[in-house]
């Protein structure tokens, strides 16, 4: 299978630009029916011609009188022009932001349109070399064009292929290295009616395989300190629990508090500062999605949050209505952690619940997560609130589990005991799921992801 | 009976006058039509710009050199008058040569012979160099370009003359002129006869003939194509930015909204506005992407921008503006208190002519002038050797 075509008329680009360096000059030519000087624009052409379009240029006839003075340029060498040779392996990245191109107008808005990264491959560099042929009909003739042309060289003049932002091939310069005076020798014999005068150029280029344009978006965060001291890999890296050396960049490395159903940005160093004492900045959605590249979709776009037990929950987002400083979330349930103990059918605070048939004969496996401490070993008598069949007194501490089996209440999450573990439980009347972690109680999902924790999907 | 001799002591004898009407009589009979050019001389330059090497001359003649120091005559006058003669040469291939040089040329060279005695008689003197001839019997009728309204003519310069070797009589005198002829190129030198030959005499306003022969249109043309193509290419010096997408931020660096978003869009903010958070509202950049080379004064994300010479006095934030009298061009952006520098414009056209201002440009294609002490208008642009260099204090 033949390997993909591709040309870029890189050479003949510059041979174009290089065309335009030198054209444009004039010189005298007699003076005018008024008797001020006429001046004459030298045309310049490529030297090296086929015979068919030479002969179409004279109109098939020898009668045909070239006109003089002209300049001709041609390719005399091209060479791999080791000196200049770099990191042959090097992909070079840029990333660029575009503006939204409407194809229907034809027009660039004013809007972000995609966010791309450009791969760039080493260009290999190599040494062009030109020659021009002046040809005039007089030494005066010869000497205005010299002198429109050798100062433009000094010591070099640059020279673009293209103005494309990206491309790093398109800038180099032109050296004038050598001029040869006549094409004749003095004194001029009548065997050769026409003198060219010959100006050698070099132009160190680089001619470029093609480059990838990618779509953006791929990398979400990047982890510093890969690698230790002795420059092996960081065992860090490997292990969640040393967090401590870790940093995280993100883009603006904001980080988002997860309340309620909506999200909102936070600068952890600065969670406090800017929304009168309330977690949270002012800071826009709109203006951060911008930044990641636009194309924000209500409803599609996702929020990833990774939690600390280490649970990506994925939901999607939507724009506030009113409010651009909030995100509105909706996670997918099957995205949330999986409950590690039985549900609850309701958090309660012992010392204010209502004493009722649901404390004191609830179903058989009624559980609940209570706020308080119940009962004491120190109590005289038990209460009646919470019977056991030993009538011994009932004691729970606050943040445990209690349930009631086979007519008593009984302790089915002992929060001391299991201090140091993360448990996921839901509670049945609200449907909330809980975590439970570092010795409290907390909605599982909800809370600040700090920067790195966090990623959009646009 | 004195001896038989040709030869009569450097009188031109009835033998030489035979021999020469026989000879004028084969060019009449055999010899092809002629027309000459008659090189007349230059006319030197006009008083007031006359120089040691370049004198002026009171009268057109051949005898003038136009220039003492290269000896070259380059604007050279040719009688309005043609005159018809005959010569004879021996027809022969021409090859045309694609030369080393890129330049398409033939290498026809023709020798001729002219009969003196007609040919001083006619024009007065012999053929000189810088004569030119006109082959009638190579009039080229069939021009691959139709539009050509005339046919081609086939004009050659006299580049050598002498006697011929064939010419001699056995009275030892000459008869015949020996031309070396070249073809004839559309240059300075000729300019006189390709202007002033209509291609239609009896249209007063037919372009001359020249314009028809010479290849000059043609590869100005060609040029022209070279020259569009590259400033396709590279409209201008540096690099386009102008597509790419720059992110406006607010004065403490966060991300500002993007165009479009709720009402910050539209909700035009002015200078005098009482919100003490106007300019974070402000939706413009402060900055753009720029390239080696510099900027082209379009605003961030192809924004409009105002110009002019003076700034706007109802400005709002966020607004651009391309100050004119700056040289170069300088884009401001209006903060609400000030206008700030965004960028100057320094992206120039590469195309050497006016649009070029490079610094080198700027020096070359400058038409600027100005008026001095004495009110006489002066130009900027001089020649270094001609800059304040004194005039004659009478």
């Amino acid at each position: 299978m033949a390997q993909e075509f591709f040309y870029d008329a890189q050479i003949r680009r510059f041979i174009t630009q290089f065309m335009r360096i030198v054209s444009n000059l004039q010189v005298e030519f007699g003076k005018t029916n008024t008797g001020a000087v006429a001046l004459q624009r030298v045309p310049v052409y490529y030297g090296d011609s086929s015979r068919q379009v030479a002969s179409i240029l004279k109109n098939n006839s020898e009668n045909m009188l070239s006109a003089v003075p002209a300049m001709a340029v041609y390719v005399y060498a091209l060479q791999y022009d080791r000196e200049r040779v770099q990191d042959p392996f090097l992909v070079s990245k840029v990333r660029i932001r575009e503006r939204m191109y409407d194809p229907v107008t034809g027009n660039y808005l004013h809007e972000q349109g995609d966010l791309v990264t450009v791969d760039r491959p080493m260009p290999v560099p190599y040494k062009l070399t030109l020659k021009l042929d002046v040809w005039t009909s007089s030494t005066e003739q010869k000497l205005q064009l010299l002198e429109q042309l050798m100062i433009l060289f000094n010591p070099a003049l640059e020279i673009q292929s293209s103005d494309n932002y990206v491309d790093w091939a398109s800038l180099t310069y032109v050296l004038l290295t050598d001029t040869s005076w006549s094409s004749r020798s003095v004194p001029v014999n009548a065997e050769e009616p026409i003198d060219i005068a010959t100006m050698t150029f070099e132009i160190p280029i680089w001619i470029s395989a093609p480059v990838a344009v990618k779509q953006f978006g791929v990398i979400k965060k990047i982890i510093a300190s890969l690698y230790d001291s002795e420059g092996n890999l960081n065992i860090d890296i490997l292990d969640n629990g040393r967090l401590i050396s870790r940093q995280y960049f993100t883009p603006l490395n904001y980080g988002v508090l997860y309340s309620g159903n909506e999200l909102i940005l936070v600068k952890p160093e600065e969670i406090d500062n800017r929304r009168g004492g309330k977690y949270g900045t002012d800071d826009s959605w709109p203006a951060l999605i911008d930044v990641y590249g636009g194309n924000f979709k209500n409803g599609i776009s996702q929020i990833r949050l990774t939690t600390p037990a280490g649970y990506e929950v994925v939901g999607t987002a939507a724009l506030h209505p009113t409010d651009k400083t909030r995100l509105l979330y909706t996670p997918f349930a099957d995205t949330m952690p999986a409950n590690t103990l039985n549900p609850v059918n309701a958090i309660i605070d012992p010392e204010t619940v209502t004493v009722d048939s649901n404390i004191l004969s609830p179903a058989a496996g009624t559980q609940y997560l209570i706020l308080g401490d119940i009962g004491s070993y120190d109590n005289a008598q038990p209460s009646v609130a919470w019977p056991t069949s030993s009538g011994d007194n009932f004691v729970a501490r606050a943040n445990d589990i209690i349930k009631y089996i086979n007519g008593e209440w009984t302790v089915a999450f002992d929060s001391l005991a299991a201090a140091n573990v993360i448990e996921y439980v839901t509670n049945l009347n609200t449907g909330v799921q809980y975590r439970w972690h570092n010795s409290e109680w907390a909605k599982s999902v909800e809370g600040v992801y700090r920067e790195g924790e966090w990623s959009l999907v646009l | 009976m004195p001896r038989l001799s040709l030869w009569k002591d450097g009188t031109h004898s009835n033998d030489y006058k035979f021999f020469d009407r026989r000879i004028s009589e084969m060019f009449t009979l055999g010899g092809t039509g002629i027309l000459i050019h008659k090189y007349l001389g230059v006319e030197g330059e006009v008083l007031a710009d006359a120089t040691p090497t370049k004198p002026a001359y009171d009268a057109v003649s051949e005898l003038n050199i136009q220039d003492l120091l290269f000896l070259e005559n380059r604007d050279r006058k040719y009688d309005t008058s043609i005159y018809v003669s005959r010569g004879i040469y021996q027809v022969q291939d021409n090859s045309f040569d694609l030369s080393q040089f890129g330049l398409f040329i033939q290498t026809g060279t023709l020798f001729m012979v002219f009969h003196i005695n007609d040919m001083v008689q006619l024009i007065g003197r012999k053929l000189i160099n810088g004569d030119v001839l006109e082959l009638q019997h190579l009039l080229d009728y069939n021009s691959l370009d139709d539009s050509v309204p005339v046919a081609l003519k086939r004009f050659f310069v006299v580049s050598d003359a002498q006697f011929a070797s064939e010419g001699f009589s056995p009275t030892w005198w000459p008869h015949l002129w020996r031309v070396k002829l070249n073809p004839m190129t559309a240059s300075q030198e000729y300019k006189d006869i390709l202007n002033n030959i209509s291609s239609d005499p009896l249209d007063p306003n037919a372009a001359p003939v020249g314009d028809y022969l010479s290849t000059l249109n043609k590869y100005l043309k060609i040029n022209d194509a070279v020259i569009t193509q590259a400033e396709f290419d590279v409209p201008r010096s540096g690099y386009d930015s102008s597509v790419l997408y720059t992110k406006a931020v607010v004065p403490d660096g966060r991300p500002a909204d993007p165009p479009g978003t709720g009402a910050v869009d539209g909700n035009v903010i002015t200078a005098d506005s009482t919100l003490s958070t106007a300019d974070q509202q402000a939706v413009t950049s402060t900055a753009k992407v720029s390239g080696y080379g510099g900027g082209d004064g379009l605003a961030p994300n192809g924004l409009p921008v105002g110009n002019g010479i003076i700034f706007p006095t109802n400005a709002n934030i966020g607004d651009y503006f391309l100050r004119l009298d700056y040289l170069p061009n300088r884009l401001f952006r209006f903060d609400g208190t000030r206008w700030n520098k965004v960028e100057d414009v320094t992206r120039t056209g590469l195309t050497p002519g006016a649009g070029n201002q490079t610094q080198l440009g700027s020096f070359i294609n400058n038409d600027r002038t100005w008026t001095d002490a004495s009110g006489q208008t002066r130009t900027e642009r001089t020649s270094l050797s001609k800059a304040l260099k004194p005039k004659a204090d009478n």
